[in-house]
């Protein structure tokens, strides 16, 4: 694993010794120096911290907040299902444990999704007796249970699984992937990158995001039909002021083979950026969003 | 058209965004009869202040409406909660961060022991980043040191919000002694307009209930509205920005529009229903305040003690999308 950099100094060490010197005690991270940990911070620096003990010591953490039904939830007092079991599938398959805790979480994401996409609405989707910016029998996925599909949680849950089919043969695995490659492209955003769920509202059209612009191209590698969305994105990354939409980008154009700029700065207070950053780094560990390309 | 079949309407052109949420979401029990609601024959007041622009006499006008209200801050601790949720230069989403930092100063002024801003912003992730292009990082003193990014603070949970068995709010929102809802006046394409109630949304922890807060559009908006009003209001006092509003497609792509006042009051749906008849708009009309009235608070004109300017001269009807041109007060 890279990301074992002792220089401070460095774009890279610099945020690896911000996460090292605010890890709680409990092994996780908060959103902020000094609060509660949270699965998604945590997640993601144990992910740049990959190798590392403080990464082995999140994972412990992280594995005891896994519910009984194989998701997991965002922190240790909220008894919610989450998005962020894709994180954790992915923690776990970098970790090589393919274990049951695994098999459990892939299985929960492969039965979640959105419930725009319940039978009844998609026929009544069909029957036009409501408006629809997108075709809602493609299954996304929704940030919690009962809720509707967003790019986000779609991109997170496409890369785990992705990841998964490598070593998991499942037809409902890669049925699932394939479905949600198509959902994304079909809410793209008409500029050609994507805004966080919809490419229009009330028949007006959505501009896109650089962030989730960024994230859909992660959960897309392997298409060769972005060309549009990669202009976009360098230019998203001249623009936005948002560090974590740079490093985003930045992770996406690496994992896409595009050359992407430079990155530079002091860390975030932010400590889930301050992640995202370590991983976007030249010599991160961005390889852990790494997927085998599109779905046969 | 009555107000189950509007926030039908508007619940499924919110789930429109990412698909249709469900034939039943946001469909409510009926109103309780008029004459059995809790605030029945009461009145509130509520204090409108002309301000012509976001650089003069900003303060002054604040604070007199402030003190118009007799809202006692001293020793307690304040949460500011604006309307910060997207930005674009072409247009005003946010309340105007002359509004945010005047009133961090009006009320530390005031002897509140703690001032505090927190927004949990419904859209984008990168909470201070949208601080940064709003100018609320570069232009509110030590912004980073009183910010609370209420998508990501801790949080506990509450039990029987708008009937779930347990619902998660930041603590901040829920230590505080007063919540001040710094709400920008605009209209809204699925509640009609957005105001001191509606800006609630943004206490609502994205770590839980992602980014936008979607759990809500599947409570139904105009009943997460009202829920959220019923949980907070009582301990919170409305200031909203309506020097420069947005009328049209709001939230996020109408128009500005200029109606230069500061409206004020501690009954959050009194200074809504205000709000609404200086924008043209019949609150009696607008589905959230429907379900407010009477219980929650006063809309009903005559039962508003009308403080500072009338609102009589102030109207200037703001741009409605088509789906509520019905609101259009007569």
């Amino acid at each position: 694993m890279a990301g074992h950099t002792s220089d401070s100094k460095s774009y890279l060490g610099a945020r690896l010794a911000v996460l090292r010197n605010t890890q709680n005690p409990d092994g996780g991270w908060g959103y902020f120096a000094g609060k509660s940990s949270w699965l998604e911070p945590t997640a993601y620096a144990a992910l740049a911290l990959a190798g590392e003990p403080a990464a082995d010591r999140a994972w412990k953490l992280l594995s005891s907040w896994q519910l009984p039904d194989g998701s997991w939830k965002p922190a240790a007092g909220v008894q919610v299902s989450s998005w962020g079991t894709s994180l954790c599938a992915t923690i776990a398959m970098v970790r090589d444990e393919w274990g049951q805790p695994l098999q459990n979480g892939v299985k929960w994401l492969v039965g979640s999704s959105g419930v725009e996409s319940g039978w009844l609405n998609v026929v009544a989707a069909r029957l036009r007796l409501v408006r629809q910016e997108r075709d809602v029998a493609l299954k996304s996925w929704p940030w919690k249970p009962g809720n509707s599909g967003w790019v986000e949680p779609t991109v997170h849950a496409l890369v785990a699984l992705k990841q998964a089919s490598s070593k998991i043969s499942s037809g409902e695995l890669r049925g699932r992937v394939q479905m949600g490659e198509a959902q994304l492209m079909d809410v793209r955003s008409r500029d050609g990158g994507w805004n966080y769920g919809s490419p229009a509202a009330l028949g007006v059209d959505l501009p896109s995001y650089p962030e989730t612009t960024a994230l859909a191209l992660l959960a897309l590698q392997g298409h060769d039909d972005l060309g549009k969305a990669f202009d976009l994105a360098r230019r998203q990354m001249g623009e936005t002021p948002s560090p974590m939409a740079r490093a985003w980008l930045t992770i996406a154009m690496r994992l896409h083979g595009v050359k992407p700029g430079e990155l530079n700065g002091d860390p975030q207070s932010d400590l889930m950026i301050t992640a995202i950053e370590a991983l976007a780094a030249p010599e991160g560990n961005y390889h852990v969003m790494r997927t085998a390309g599109a779905a046969a | 058209m009555n107000s189950n079949r509007r926030e039908f309407l508007a619940l499924a052109g919110a789930a429109s965004v990412a698909g249709f949420a469900g034939f039943n979401g946001g469909r409510d029990k009926q109103p309780k009869a008029a004459s059995k609601l809790p605030l029945a024959g009461q009145t509130s007041a509520v204090v409108v202040v002309k301000a012509a622009s976001y650089s003069k006499d900003l303060a002054d006008a604040m604070l007199r409406g402030i003190l118009e209200c007799e809202l006692d801050v001293a020793g307690k601790t304040v949460l500011l909660k604006p309307n910060f949720v997207e930005f674009d230069p072409n247009t005003c989403i946010n309340t105007d961060v002359a509004v945010v930092a005047t009133a961090l100063e009006v009320f530390r002024s005031l002897g509140a022991a703690d001032v505090k801003i927190g927004e949990g912003p419904g859209h984008r992730r990168d909470t201070l980043a949208i601080a940064e292009l709003t100018r609320y990082r570069s232009e509110i003193p030590n912004f980073d040191d009183v910010f609370v990014d209420l998508n990501r603070d801790d949080v506990t949970g509450v039990k029987g919000f708008a009937g779930r068995d347990e619902f998660y709010f930041p603590n901040s929102v829920l230590s505080a002694d007063i919540v001040v809802s710094l709400a920008k006046m605009k209209t809204h394409h699925w509640a009609g307009a957005t105001l001191s109630m509606k800006n609630f949304f943004g206490l609502v922890p994205g770590s839980i209930y992602g980014w936008p807060k979607n759990e809500l559009h599947h409570i139904g908006i105009d009943t997460a509205i009202v829920e959220l009003t019923r949980a907070f209001g009582p301990k919170s006092f409305a200031l909203v920005d309506g020097i420069v509003g947005m009328e049209g497609n709001g939230p996020i792509q109408g128009t500005r529009k200029q109606a230069g006042v500061l409206v004020m009051g501690s009954d959050l749906a009194a200074v809504d229903a205000t709000c609404c008849r200086i924008m043209g708009i019949d609150p009696t009309r607008v589905g959230y305040l429907q379900k407010a009235a009477d219980q929650l608070g006063i809309i009903e004109e005559s039962r508003i003690e009308q403080r500072g300017e009338a609102i009589k001269g102030l109207r200037t009807n703001f741009e409605l999308i088509k789906e509520f041109s019905q609101l259009r007060l007569a």
